[in-house]
């Protein structure tokens, strides 16, 4: 059909048959409401595809990268956790089993997975340990370092470098501390004629001692924000304070840990991230392997990718893990934000 | 917060931190110590430092002369040698320099991609508006919510079915797409004025002019920010390479360290794994001294390692 109206007298839905159409109408691309930087034109000018297309392709890259190694894994992870896999010699297609692979999981005489629970129970030990030691500790840190002292720069790099180790660098420094015949510390101890420990072999002490590694290596880390949280405190509410009579610890209390409450959430979100994934100090630290009472989510998962017959526990396990990171997360948003509104 | 008034209390603060940073660097000093002492002097009680000979048998001293000859200098009594370096250099077959390498190309690789792939992602955020603009920032978001270190199953399936395994892009593929480098640089993008951009468009400048010369050079700081943080990141990370890497083609120095562990059925030869250690955290601690206020302002200012 030959149509003789031109294109701007049709209405809109109309004007989609016209042959005069852009390849690309604007109303599909554009948003309806006006933005401040549009300017308006005189002139109708038929743009280029490209134009249109621009931020589409501009943002192109970045998304395909994120949605191949971050979305889409992440879809697969929760999918492929509901199916048993048959590799093998005679390898069957996978059949879907519902949620019994997460049963499976927490039934403890399992033949394969029967660790998950002591493995789940530790995981959540080690984070909750690490981020209720290591803020506390990173809020000290930045209070004693937010002074003036000879030496500053020295101090504050002593107590920050851990957190540019490599995590499985800066265990290897504690396997030193921790070694059973001639490990720092139980020199010393045997040197003060007390009994050494074997830090790291002994199922009892080996959480506690990863642990402790773990919050010196995180603590200098999270004390960074502190101070950048303290700094951004003007100093003149001290001030008025110091003349109401207020002394150090009236001030820390009503003034700056209530100040410092954005910081404090900020640092909870990301050290509970951390921590779940904070795993590679079991590279140098294997004493706690033997009878898994040391081992961490993250890592047997790594432990076990090698068998193809795991797939489906490995994927439940990953969505239970990414689960409790998300859970913490928004915990800790819910718990603030309420605390927020109550003062008002 | 700063108190000007000397008094007990302020003794007692500045006693307390240098205390406390002396805990946080004693791992650091006993193990330099430890990898410039000699293997045959082990360290026993009253004999933490170097390894001075106050409690030695003439035999194990003379064993130290002779296993240790023109490797180290002896003084006062204290040996101090630099074979645990040589025997770390030598456990991976000298691996060492390509493992040295290969951290530096997955680092700088992932760093330059990462820099075309979000100043594009971000400009676009900041200063276009197109259908969708918020769900798609919403789904890129959820990395931040969903780590990409997380979901190392899949990916490594993935990566297997490009037929990746053991390359240099193994490595780097999943790191080149950043959320956070897209939210940090949308951010920096906004504050830039839009007169600039307007008055280089009349000037003539197209979209990549726009970007090189306007908004680039005004987000240097951020740029250094997000290098900082991406940098020492990818140096520290090890379970990603330790998972696609089998050869040593592309094994990063992290996973030489793993092997570290592997290989040395020594059991507690310390000195021989402070030495690797201190091999691989040497780069980056010293890259943090030269550059240590910018360093503390952009993880400060960051907030993702």
């Amino acid at each position: 059909m030959v149509c003789h109206v031109p294109y701007h007298f049709l209405p809109i839905s109309a004007r989609f048959f016209h042959p005069a159409r852009p390849i690309f109408p604007k109303v599909f691309f554009m948003e309806a409401t006006a933005h401040p930087l549009d300017r308006p034109r005189t002139v109708a000018v038929r743009r280029p595809i490209f134009t249109h297309a621009l931020p589409y392709l501009l943002i192109a890259p970045t998304f395909f990268l994120v949605f191949i190694f971050t979305l889409w894994p992440a879809i697969r992870t929760v999918y492929d956790s509901f199916f048993i896999f048959f590799p093998g010699r005679n390898p069957r297609p996978p059949e879907f089993v519902g949620l019994q692979n997460y049963a499976d999981l927490f039934d403890q005489s399992h033949p394969i997975v029967s660790d998950f629970v002591q493995i789940l129970t530790n995981t959540l030990i080690f984070t909750v340990g690490t981020v209720i030691f290591s803020i506390p500790i990173a809020l000290l840190l930045a209070l004693l370092l937010n002074r003036r002292i000879r030496g500053l720069g020295i101090w504050r790099f002593a107590t920050f470098y851990p957190a540019l180790l490599p995590a499985v660098g800066a265990a290897s420094f504690w396997a030193f501390l921790y070694g059973n015949q001639l490990g720092l510390i139980n020199t010393i101890l045997t040197s003060f004629g007390l009994q050494g420990q074997n830090w790291t072999g002994d199922p009892d002490l080996v959480l506690g001692a990863i642990t402790v590694q773990n919050i010196w290596k995180q603590a200098g880390y999270y004390m960074i924000f502190y101070l950048a949280g303290l700094q951004s405190i003007p100093r003149d509410i001290y001030e008025a304070a110091d003349l109401d009579g207020a002394g150090y610890f009236q001030q820390l209390r009503y003034l700056t840990l209530p100040l410092l409450r954005r910081t404090t959430l900020f640092l909870l979100v990301v050290a509970f991230t951390f921590g779940f994934q904070t795993v590679e100090q079991l590279e140098a630290l294997r004493g706690g392997l033997t009878n898994q009472r040391g081992n961490l989510l993250l890592y047997y998962i790594f432990q076990r990718r090698t068998d193809p017959r795991n797939w489906g526990y490995l994927n439940a396990m990953t969505v239970i893990l990414a689960g409790l990171v998300l859970i913490f997360t928004v915990a800790n948003f819910v718990f603030f934000e309420r605390r927020e509104d109550e003062r008002g | 917060m700063v108190n000007t008034r000397r008094n007990g209390w302020s003794v007692a603060a500045d006693a307390m931190a240098i205390g406390l940073a002396l805990l946080w660097l004693a791992p650091l000093i006993f193990g330099l110590l430890m990898s410039f002492r000699p293997q045959a002097a082990p360290i026993s009680s009253g004999n933490i430092f170097f390894g001075c000979q106050s409690d030695l048998s003439d035999q194990q001293q003379a064993l130290i002369d002779e296993r240790e000859a023109g490797r180290s200098i002896t003084f006062a009594g204290c040996t101090v040698t630099r074979s645990n370096y040589d025997a770390a250099w030598s456990l991976t077959n000298g691996q060492w320099p390509r493992f040295f390498l290969n951290s530096l190309i997955f680092v700088v690789g992932t760093l330059a991609v990462q820099v075309v792939t979000v100043t594009m992602a971000a400009y676009a955020f900041a200063r276009m508006r197109f259908f969708g603009r918020n769900v798609l920032l919403f789904a890129l978001l959820l990395q931040l919510m969903v780590p990409t270190g997380l979901l190392i199953i899949q990916n490594f399936a993935t990566i297997r079915r490009f037929g990746l395994l053991d390359t240099h892009w193994a490595l780097m593929l999943p790191y080149w797409g950043s959320a956070f480098g897209v939210l940090l640089l949308r951010q920096t993008f906004r504050q830039v004025p839009y007169e600039l951009e307007e008055a280089a468009r009349i000037d003539g400048a197209n979209l990549a002019q726009v970007l090189t010369n306007v908004y680039m050079p005004l987000s240097v700081p951020a740029y250094i920010a997000f290098a900082l943080v991406s940098i020492s990141s990818h140096w520290n990370e090890v379970l990603w390479p330790l998972i696609v890497t089998r050869t040593d083609t592309a094994r990063t120095l992290t996973v030489g360290l793993s092997l570290l562990y592997e290989n040395s059925d020594t059991g507690a030869n310390y000195g021989l794994i402070m030495a690797g250690t201190i091999l691989v955290v040497a780069p980056l601690v010293g890259m943090f001294m030269l550059f240590q206020r910018r360093f503390i302002e952009s993880f400060a200012s960051s907030g993702i390692k």
